[in-house]
């Protein structure tokens, strides 16, 4: 009897010992892991939480075998709205909150709503699922790599190049060091941060 | 040239190719895939997806946030 009640809870475990090794396998918890570390030795570990929360919530969700189909989203709470209320909603945002200086507690707030907010319609799904994608090849996938990839390590031997990792260099600059002068004014803050939630809102669309 | 200036040229000539990827890859017929299509194709799958925002958030807390 107690051989028979065992066997169903060894073959779960040996499926969601299965399932682990298959989210291990996947190279997004790894990619947004290395980030995260970087990130902490580079002075922002509040910021790398993030990014080790989400690859924890990923191999999770891997684990748990739950990476299946989204289902349809209920008609109209979370339907795409008018591109002129997003354009709109975005530059009113993008204006008050630009007013605000960096790292200072609006900008937090409103930051970390809008990025929690898309995180979690990126989990549900993409708002139109039914879109249709262009296939893409080998080649051209591995020339859209090369380009990630040359940026990503030629920001990281800048980041390495400086005098110390929490240490900004006029030398050799990152891109956020690039981008300090920008940010440095409210037209320039409101313009990234429209840029940024345009990006955010294509990314959830998709 | 200086250090600086090497270092800027480079980070150039990375969006450049990108830039000149997308723009090839706009053209009817091309093989070559835009920013989009890859984008999208990322995005096909949760883990992707969820990724890609993930990064975008980081992105606005590491420029705004406290």
């Amino acid at each position: 009897m107690r051989s028979r009640a065992a066997t169903p809870s060894r073959s779960r475990r040996g499926l969601a010992a299965r399932r682990g090794l298959t989210g291990l396998a996947d190279p997004v918890p790894w990619i947004l892991v290395t980030a995260g570390v970087f990130d902490w030795l580079s002075g922002n570990p509040i910021h790398s939480t993030l990014l080790f929360a989400v690859a924890l919530a990923l191999v999770r969700e891997d684990v748990a075998g739950r990476d299946r189909p989204p289902a349809e989203r209920p008609a109209g709470l979370l339907g795409a709205p008018p591109a002129w209320a997003l354009v709109l909603t975005g530059l009113l945002y993008a204006v008050l909150i630009g007013e605000f200086g960096r790292y200072s507690w609006p900008a937090t707030v409103a930051v970390t709503a809008a990025g929690g907010a898309g995180l979690a319609l990126a989990w549900r799904g993409p708002l139109d699922p039914t879109a249709r994608h262009r296939p893409v090849g080998l080649a051209g996938g591995l020339a859209w790599a090369s380009v990630v990839v040359a940026l990503g390590l030629w920001e990281l031997t800048q980041l390495l190049l400086q005098p110390s990792l929490t240490t900004d260099s006029r030398s050799h600059p990152t891109i956020s060091v690039l981008t300090d002068p920008v940010l440095g004014s409210h037209p320039g803050r409101s313009v990234l941060l429209f840029a940024w939630l345009a990006a955010g809102w294509f990314l959830v669309k998709e | 040239m200086s250090a600086r200036a090497w270092t800027l040229s480079v980070y150039g000539v990375i969006v450049l190719a990108g830039a000149v990827l997308h723009v090839l890859g706009r053209r009817p017929g091309s093989r070559i895939p835009t920013l989009g299509d890859v984008v999208r194709l990322a995005t096909s799958s949760r883990s992707g997806r969820v990724g890609l925002v993930a990064g975008w958030a980081w992105f606005g807390l590491h420029f705004f946030a406290r």
